[in-house]
């Protein structure tokens, strides 16, 4: 157990704008954190949040949107998120590219609408369409906040980035000497979410100064997603003396990108995003998604993946059968279970966690 | 190519299965009669020029029985560019059709059971579980579909194919070009286009690769002209609604519209919607109606529910609502003008960008708002379709401006279009009865 003080996005928030920031509300999964940074914008995730009452959404999505998307809007549509500048909406998968629709032609926020175009599949063509569209969105942010940062201040924030990038993955590789619960340790790896480099880079150096030599002698999972919500999962895991080795998620490991190569900024974060861990919302293929988890697997102990699906999330659901059939032949049991983030743990999912806990366990 | 492949090609398909087709098509042309059971109390009798839409359909699915080892093969996406393929040759077979005549057949819930059985979960599109489970089975009421050499997927009507082709890509171990086509959430820009054109332009030497010969650039204006043609035929089909009594249902477009998605580029097709223009231009002449008696008149928003075509042309018909105008129909007319003959590969990167199913809720809603006008419609029914979150995010807005900003009984009518699970008849029959008071 370590004691730091994480502060809240609510606190963040306050204190940024204190400061004569500006607010950017993002909704998942992956954009040019740099680009806002560069522009004096602080970007603060909306991942759900959890547990929401999703009365409001229900005026607006059916019931077969996920649970991310549908508490997402009703968190706007709540005012909670009145104290914010921009909405920022990447286009992740259809029901996202439907949440920024409806923002733009049906509910037409008072803040800023930024919309982001995330090419699919691996290539040149793709790092230079994100390009294009990044420099689209630069035109829009200087239109907004009235000025042109220079490629050497962008530059500056891309390669801060990158710096925490690497400083996250030595963090996930020291996963198992650090004296935390898994739920300690994705709260600190989620506070990257709304927290300025500094702050969030201070956070984790003082969390890696708590490593001992020591390893945590608990059955590894690697957890596959988009996000460990409700957090209760993380609890069921280490109530059977197990923990999470390491993960596969979308609010965290998918979203650690490598360095860029390329001396133009805008090309730099496109390489970034373009060439970063596989994501089904990238359309990746199966093999190169096979092979990532099973890296992650063989870089740390984990005995066995989880895949803890958002309910009615298309892109996840379409990798499993297959990705589960890759990791059997290669020896990696799995489980798929799913979820509304906004609902409890069902008595039914916890059993089938210990269960499949159990049996790695006795197998391993 | 194999000998033996090509000597059953020619002898069943090309002479047998094709000649006994067209020889039954005649016959039956000559001595037209409705279908069985055809309601002739409360419909026009149906469309003389549909026995050519079996014609096309079953010749392409006879052909696709013994392609394979003649022609290369393609399994495309609905939206697809497919105008490279047809001129360099291949056959091309979209697996959203198939699953569309799975869902007609009512044999779409056995087949998705397949792909379920294998963990592919209930809340994926009915397409690609049809799909999934066809390839996965080998079940099919066409007989066999041909393995494919190439796959293409277009990510102009959702991102669920990109993933859906992934497994098929898994699958048959054959390439797949991905056409990534960046959301219009008003005007495409141009580095959108741009992107969109290199990809076509990179998919040439795939392409070009898996059918072993080079594209020629004569075929390919060929192929764009006839595609045109074609489209500009099928709106001009759609827009001859705008008469009263409105001529063809969208019931019917639904069933003919299958040789504009899958024989596009074909002249047989331009010939095909040529015919089937001229019998619409007939009944306007005559006066005759889609339905027998045209009280009401409305639109379709989102896919066709396949399984159940007739029940809710029937119950509609009955009550004297005319289905006339279908933004789904309209699709694959709708973007025509905007193929240029000459520049092929631009025009291309262009059309395929623009699809409805690209664009913004707000313009689906300018879409419908422009066909209540011009179609004069009293109603739209909004298929809430819980496969298709593309198509169905927005409507909930969408419904409401129709109702309170036109004035028009709009009913949101939640239903799956291949998944007969999510469809209850009494449920419908009362919600399309209160719809059908709104408009009274
Ligand atoms: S959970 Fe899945 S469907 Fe929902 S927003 Fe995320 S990627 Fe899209
Ligand atoms: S999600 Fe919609 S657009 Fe995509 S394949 Fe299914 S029905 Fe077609």
């Amino acid at each position: 157990m370590l004691h730091v003080k994480i502060p809240t996005r609510k606190e963040v928030i306050e204190e940024e704008k204190s400061k004569g920031k500006r607010i950017a509300a993002v909704y998942p999964i992956h954009y040019p954190r740099e680009l806002f940074r560069v522009f004096n914008i602080q970007p603060v995730e909306v991942w759900g949040p959890p547990k929401t009452d999703t009365k409001k959404a229900n005026a607006h999505l059916q019931s077969y949107i996920c649970s991310v998307v549908q508490s997402g809007l009703s968190f706007y549509l709540e005012g909670y998120l009145d104290i914010v500048d921009l909405i920022v909406v990447p286009h992740s998968c259809d029901s996202l590219q439907g949440l920024g629709s409806i923002f733009k032609d049906f509910i037409k926020p008072k803040q800023e609408l930024v919309t982001i175009y995330l090419p699919r599949e691996k290539n040149k063509e793709n790092v230079e369409f994100l390009a294009n569209e990044l420099k689209r969105i630069y035109k829009q942010l200087s239109q907004l906040c009235g000025f042109e940062p220079d490629d050497e201040k962008l530059m500056e924030e891309i390669k801060t980035e990158e710096k925490i990038d690497k400083l996250v993955f030595k963090f996930y590789k020291s996963r198992e000497n650090l004296p935390l619960s898994s739920r300690e340790f994705y709260t600190i790896l989620r506070s990257r979410e709304y927290l300025p480099p500094d702050k969030f880079k201070s956070i984790l150096e003082y969390a890696l100064l708590h490593a001992s030599k020591g390893k945590l002698k608990k059955t590894g999972i690697v957890l596959s997603g988009l996000l460990p919500e409700p957090m209760d999962i993380l609890d069921v895991i280490d109530d059977m003396d197990a923990f999470v080795a390491i993960d596969d998620m979308a609010c965290c490991m998918r979203r650690v990108y490598g360095e860029g190569h390329s001396s133009d900024p805008f090309e730099r974060i496109a390489e970034r995003i373009v060439n970063g861990p596989p994501d089904p919302t990238k359309g990746n293929s199966f093999d190169e998604r096979f092979e990532f988890i099973k890296s992650l697997a063989d870089l740390t102990s984990a005995k066995g993946v989880i895949f803890y699906n958002v309910k009615f999330c298309e892109p996840e659901y379409f990798y499993h059968p297959i990705l589960k059939e890759k990791l059997s032949k290669a020896q990696i049991r799995s489980l798929i279970i799913e979820n509304d983030i906004n609902e409890p743990l069902p008595q039914q999912t916890i059993t089938r966690i210990k269960a499949f806990i159990e049996m790695i366990r006795e197998s391993s | 190519m194999g000998v033996k492949d090509k000597i059953k090609y020619i002898f069943s398909y090309k002479i047998a299965g094709k000649l006994l087709i067209e020889y039954n098509t005649k016959k039956t042309f000559k001595n037209f009669k409705p279908p069985k059971n055809w309601r002739t109390d409360i419909l026009a009798p149906s469309l003389r020029t549909g026995v050519y839409t079996k014609e096309i359909i079953a010749k392409h699915y006879l052909e696709g029985r013994y392609v394979s080892g003649v022609k290369p093969v393609a399994w495309v996406t609905s939206g697809a560019p497919i105008e490279i393929l047809k001129a360099l040759g291949f056959y091309i077979l979209y697996p959203e059709n198939h699953g569309a005549l799975c869902g007609a057949r009512k044999v779409a819930l056995e087949i998705s059971e397949e792909a379920e059985k294998k963990g592919y979960s209930i809340d994926i599109c009915s397409y690609a579980r049809t799909d999934i489970g066809a390839t996965l089975s080998k079940k099919t009421p066409v007989g066999k579909l041909p393995k494919p050499d190439l796959l293409l997927c277009c990510t102009n009507i959702c991102q669920t194919v990109l993933y859906w082709y992934r497994v098929l890509a898994e699958y048959y171990k054959v390439p797949l070009i991905v056409i990534d086509t960046p959301f219009v959430y008003d005007e495409a820009k141009e580095h959108d286009i741009e992107y969109v054109k290199k990809q076509l332009e990179a998919s040439i030497e795939v392409s070009e690769k898996v059918a072993g010969k080079s594209l020629s650039f004569s075929k390919l204006k060929e192929v764009v002209r006839l595609s045109k043609m074609a489209a500009e035929l099928w709106l001009e089909i759609m827009n001859a609604n705008k008469n009263k009594p409105a001529p063809i249902s969208v019931f019917d477009q639904f069933i003919h519209m299958a040789p504009i998605v899958e024989k596009r580029g074909d002249p047989e097709t331009v010939d095909f919607y040529s015919k089937m223009l001229d019998e619409i231009n007939e009944r306007i002449k005559n006066g005759i109606g889609a339905i027998k008696n045209e009280r009401k008149r409305v639109l379709w928003d989102n896919l066709p529910i396949w399984y159940k075509i007739r029940f809710l042309s029937e119950f509609l018909a009955e009550n004297g609502v005319s289905v006339i105008a279908s933004t789904y129909t309209n699709a694959w007319g709708e973007l025509a003008p905007m193929m240029d003959i000459e520049r092929p590969i631009e025009s291309m990167a262009k059309t395929y960008v623009y699809p409805i199913l690209n664009r913004g809720t707000g313009h689906k809603l300018k879409t419908m708002e422009t066909m209540v006008k011009e179609f004069d419609l009293d109603g739209a029914i909004l298929h809430s379709d819980r496969s298709c979150k593309p198509y169905s995010v927005g409507q909930m807005d969408q419904r409401l401006k129709l109702l309170n900003e036109l004035g028009v009984a709009a009913l949101l009518l939640e239903a799956d279009h291949n998944d007969p699970r999510a469809f209850a008849d009494e449920q419908i029959k009362s919600r399309l009865k209160a719809f059908m008071e709104m408009m009274d």
